[in-house]
This record gives C-alpha cells, structure tokens and sequence, in this order.
C-alpha cells in the first residue's frame, strides 16, 4: 500500500463503497475521513444521496469539485444547502432517519460498541481525561438506520473491556435484540474502522469481529492493540485497496487538498 | 412609560451588558457574539451558568466567569479535541458539567419555551448521562409504557444571540439561517438580547416578513464586525488565526500568556469600537466573503 495511498484514503474508500445511492448521508464536526467519503461516493454512485454537513442537506452531484465542509459553516459551503436543519427544528422529524446514515468517534470503545466522549476516569467528579462531551451522538446514534465507529488511532487505550462512561450505545450488553431490548429505533453501528483493520459485529452476540486487516498489519498487531479478545474469522482477508478511478476522484474533485494524505 | 411612541428596542452596547449580572444562566447562539463576550469577562462577571460550547465558553472558562457549564461539547477545533481551559477546569472540579447532548439539551429548551415541567426525549436511553447527571429521570411513558428520559426544562435568564441585521423594534434578521440552537435559546430565554451586523428599517422588515427569525428581541445591539474571530454569514469569515492564537495560548497551565490574549483582546478594550482598533481595519478587511 505504501507509495499507492494512505491509510486515510484506504478508509474513506471503504467507507464510501458500503454506502448507498439514495440514502442522507450526515457528518458531524472533526471527522475528516467520513467528510472524504461520503463525498467520494456521493460523486461514484450516488447521484441521489444527500449530505449534510452541520445542518446543511445538499446534493451537489453536479458540481466538478465537492465543497469540504472544513471550510467552516460559511456561505461558501451554505450556498449549496438546499434546505438547513438549523432553522430551530433540528431534531423534529427523528421518525424519518432510519435513512440516515452517520458517522462517530470515540474516546472509548467497548467489545459491544459502545463508545464514549465523556471523560475517562472511575470518578465523574474528577476526571482523569475530560473528553469532549456527546455533541448530538446519544440522539443521532438511537435513531440512524446505521452508524460507523471511525477512529484515528487502534490502541488498548481505547479499546477498553468497558467504557468508563457510555455516551453511545451500539450493541448494549450484546445479543441482537440488544438494542429492541433498549426501545432503540436504530439500526446500529454496522463497522468499526481503524488504522490497523475493519471490525464488524458477529450476528448473534453483537461482538466486535475482525473483518479485513490493512496491508502490512498482522492478527497478532491487532490482537495486541486491542484491549479485550476479538471474534476471529477462520481466514482474515486483506481490506480491499482503493481503485485508481477511486483514488483519482478522490484526489482530484474530493480532498485536492490533499487532508488526508 | 406611556410615551405615546412604539418603544424602541435598540441599545448601547454598555447598557445592554450592565444588565447582565453575576450568577445569571447565560445561554450564547452561534456564531457567538463575541463583542458581548467580551464584555462578560471585561466586568469579571462571576459563577455564570453558561449554555455554551467551543472557544467562548473556553475564554469565559478561562476568566474565571463560569461556575456550571450545560454543555454538549467543548470541542477546541484545529485537531485540538477537547477545549483546554474546559478541559482543564472540569478536570480540577473547579466547574460543573450538566451533561447532556444536543437533542437533551433542546428538549430542555423546549420544556422552557411550552411551559412544561420537562419533555420526555429518547436519545441517551442506554447511556450514562442519566447516571452523571441527575436532573435527567429515567421515565416509563404512561402512553406505551416505553422509557424515555424525563428532561427538565432548562430556563436562561437570558440568550445572548448574533445575527445579521434587525430594525430598532428587534425584529431580527439572520443571513443564510440562525444558528442551530439560536431559535431554541430565544424561545427558551426570559430575555434575548441581540447583536448585529446592522440596523435597517422598519420598511425592509415589513417587506419580507417571513425572513423575520426572532420576532420580539427584548434588546439589539449595533456591533458591526461583532462575532469576531467568529464568522458571521453574509458579512465576514472566521479569523482563524485568532482562535489558534487562543487556542495556544490556553494549552499550558496557567500561562502567562493566557492572561495576556485575555487582556489584549478581552479587558482592555473598553468598547466594542476599541476592539475593532485594536484588530486593525487590515485585518478585518480581508476577511470578507467572497
């Protein structure tokens, strides 16, 4: 892979392979591989998808270069908004996401999926790491049709056997009525992505699953950065590498910049 | 007073900020209206319940305004993941989080603009926010028998919002759209107090009324440029390089140069107009939108 592309770009193009012509597609703040791959696919296959950046639904399907919402929440990314969700009515019409699609980070991640943004510590009243807070996660992650856990970085820090504090909930306690258990809408998180590999969650107990390594990683790499015991497939593939007509989009109309580089 | 004349709505910046005072609630829109943040750590105002989240709540943090803060993140920007006089202060126990997320937090709101006691909400059914914060019940809905979270109505004392423009009777204008929350906190407030770009007429109010976003602002205030570092849509972009001023000056404990950002750009100007002169017309220019 070295020379061919990064490992940003490797997840952005998995990520935006999995993603489906018609579906809303929203990134939140800080996230910049999701932002990469929900506008790789919006131009791939996706003429139909709508995205939304910080409340801002477009389709910009048409344009020769997708506008990074990193610019910042200015009219230059505004003017292709086709209709805002922040006109005071953000969360009105949840009974409608199961179309959505979402994307989260973490501080934490449980074997289940659950994740924290909260603050890392036995004591809540004093912390040994104050994390950021939930921003619209608890509420987005309930009611998406289905989210994906993407993290910059694959280390037993964060891989915890459980999260000090649950800001989201995936897989709960485990088990696929984990969630109907809860009365969570929601589809759930689907996969978890890092630098190292592709995670997925087993069928019957909703657990954390290697799906695919990234060239030049190991089982036992992962294995080793994780803090807690991995379902394993009998055979482990390799992620699928990008395409060159992928990488040229995604280089040339998406991340010119280059952010992922 | 009956004066026979409709009242007008418009204030000196000096005394719409007088009336703010220690210990209030203080929610702030998006962007944030910086000019008015900055007179909050001018006056030292002190043990401040404050609605907020990114830089502003970091430099009211980091003046020593902030008792509590409601907060659904304190995200630094630039990579900086968390906030770093937030950070800093909530690790020490020196300010309280009432832990919630947005779609919480706008219920609370909610709560407040309809009157209710609370609103039941689903988002974080499952989590730990019930458990770290308190006020937030876990509720079993007489309807369905579902669990929800019972959400306390959550009541400024006042909404500190930025917009583009309002006649002198605070009829508000954004440009491109308020900020998420600004319409929650208006509705939510007992009163609203309004900086913008500029003042128009009557007239142009009357002529697109339905670009009216907040009907009744109890004050506006003339603070052009006012967002500052912040953009404001229509008018100017974000300075970036100002908040990653900030943002390196807050990063060690307790520096001196903290202190200093805060001074330079918070205590010492007097007025909004001193800022400005301070940030310097060349500045300023060239962060216009094009």
């Amino acid at each position: 892979m070295q020379g061919y592309c990064s490992v940003s770009e490797l997840l952005a193009c998995f990520l935006a392979r999995d993603l489906n012509d018609g579906e809303e597609l929203q990134v939140g703040i800080a996230l910049p591989i999701p932002e990469a791959a929900v506008r790789l696919a919006h131009l791939m296959h996706g003429p139909n998808m709508e995205l939304i950046f910080l409340g801002a639904r477009m389709n910009v399907h048409h344009l020769e270069r997708v506008p990074l919402p990193a610019f910042g929440w200015d009219r230059r990314v505004v003017r292709w908004a086709e209709s805002f969700s922040d006109r005071g009515h953000r969360f009105d019409q949840v009974k409608d996401w199961h179309r959505r699609v979402f994307f989260i980070g973490g501080i934490q991640v449980d074997p289940f999926g659950n994740t924290n943004l909260i603050g890392v510590g036995s004591d809540y009243q004093r912390l040994k790491f104050r994390g950021p807070g939930s921003v619209g996660t608890p509420t987005l992650t309930t009611h998406v049709g289905r989210y994906y856990i993407v993290l910059n970085s694959h280390s037993p820090r964060l891989f915890v056997p459980k999260c000090d504090f649950v800001s989201t909930v995936g897989w709960g306690e485990g088990g696929a009525d984990a969630r109907t258990r809860l009365g969570l809408p929601g589809g759930g998180p689907k996969y978890c992505v890092t630098p190292l590999c592709i995670m997925d969650f087993s069928e019957d107990e909703k657990r954390l699953r290697l799906r695919s390594l990234h060239p030049g990683v190991s089982v036992d790499e992962v294995l080793r950065q994780t803090g807690f015991p991995l379902i394993l497939p009998s055979v482990v593939p390799s992620t699928e590498l990008p395409t060159a007509a992928e990488l040229k989009v995604l280089r040339e109309r998406v991340d010119w910049v280059g952010a992922l580089r | 007073m009956n004066t026979g004349l409709r009242s007008e709505r418009l204030r000196d910046e000096l005394d719409a900020v007088a009336w703010l005072a220690d210990g209030m609630t203080i929610a702030i829109g998006e962007p944030a209206p910086m000019a008015m943040v900055r007179h909050i750590i001018r006056r030292g105002l002190r043990s401040l319940t404050v609605i907020a989240g990114g830089l502003h709540l970091d430099m009211l943090i980091a003046a020593g305004c902030v008792k509590k803060t409601i907060s659904y993140y304190a995200g630094g920007g630039f990579g900086v993941p968390v906030a770093p006089a937030f950070r800093r202060a909530v690790e020490r126990g020196e300010v309280a989080v009432w832990e919630c997320e947005e779609g919480i937090l706008t219920s609370g709101l909610e709560a407040a603009g309809k009157g209710l006691p609370f609103l039941p909400w689903r988002g974080g059914v499952g989590t730990s926010l019930p458990e770290v914060n308190p006020d937030l019940k876990l509720m079993r809905d007489p309807i369905c028998g579902e669990t929800l979270i019972a959400v306390p109505a959550i009541k400024p004392d006042v909404a500190l919002l930025h917009a583009a423009s309002s006649d002198v009777y605070g009829n508000v204008q954004h440009c491109g759209g308020p900020g998420w929350l600004d319409l929650f906190l208006a509705r939510a407030a007992a009163c609203t107090i309004v900086q913008v770009e500029k003042i128009i007429p009557n007239e142009e109010v009357r002529a697109d009324p339905w670009a009216t976003t907040i009907g009744r602002a109890d004050m506006v205030v003339r603070m052009p440029y006012g967002a500052h570092p912040y953009y404001s849509r229509g008018y100017y972009l974000q300075d970036s390089a100002l908040l990653k001023d900030y943002l390196a000056a807050a990063a060690p404990n307790d520096s001196v140069a903290l202190k200093q950002f805060l001074d330079r750009y918070c205590r010492e100007p007097a007025t909004h107009g001193d800022y400005l002169e301070r940030i310097g017309i060349k500045r300023l220019l060239a962060l216009h939108e094009y």
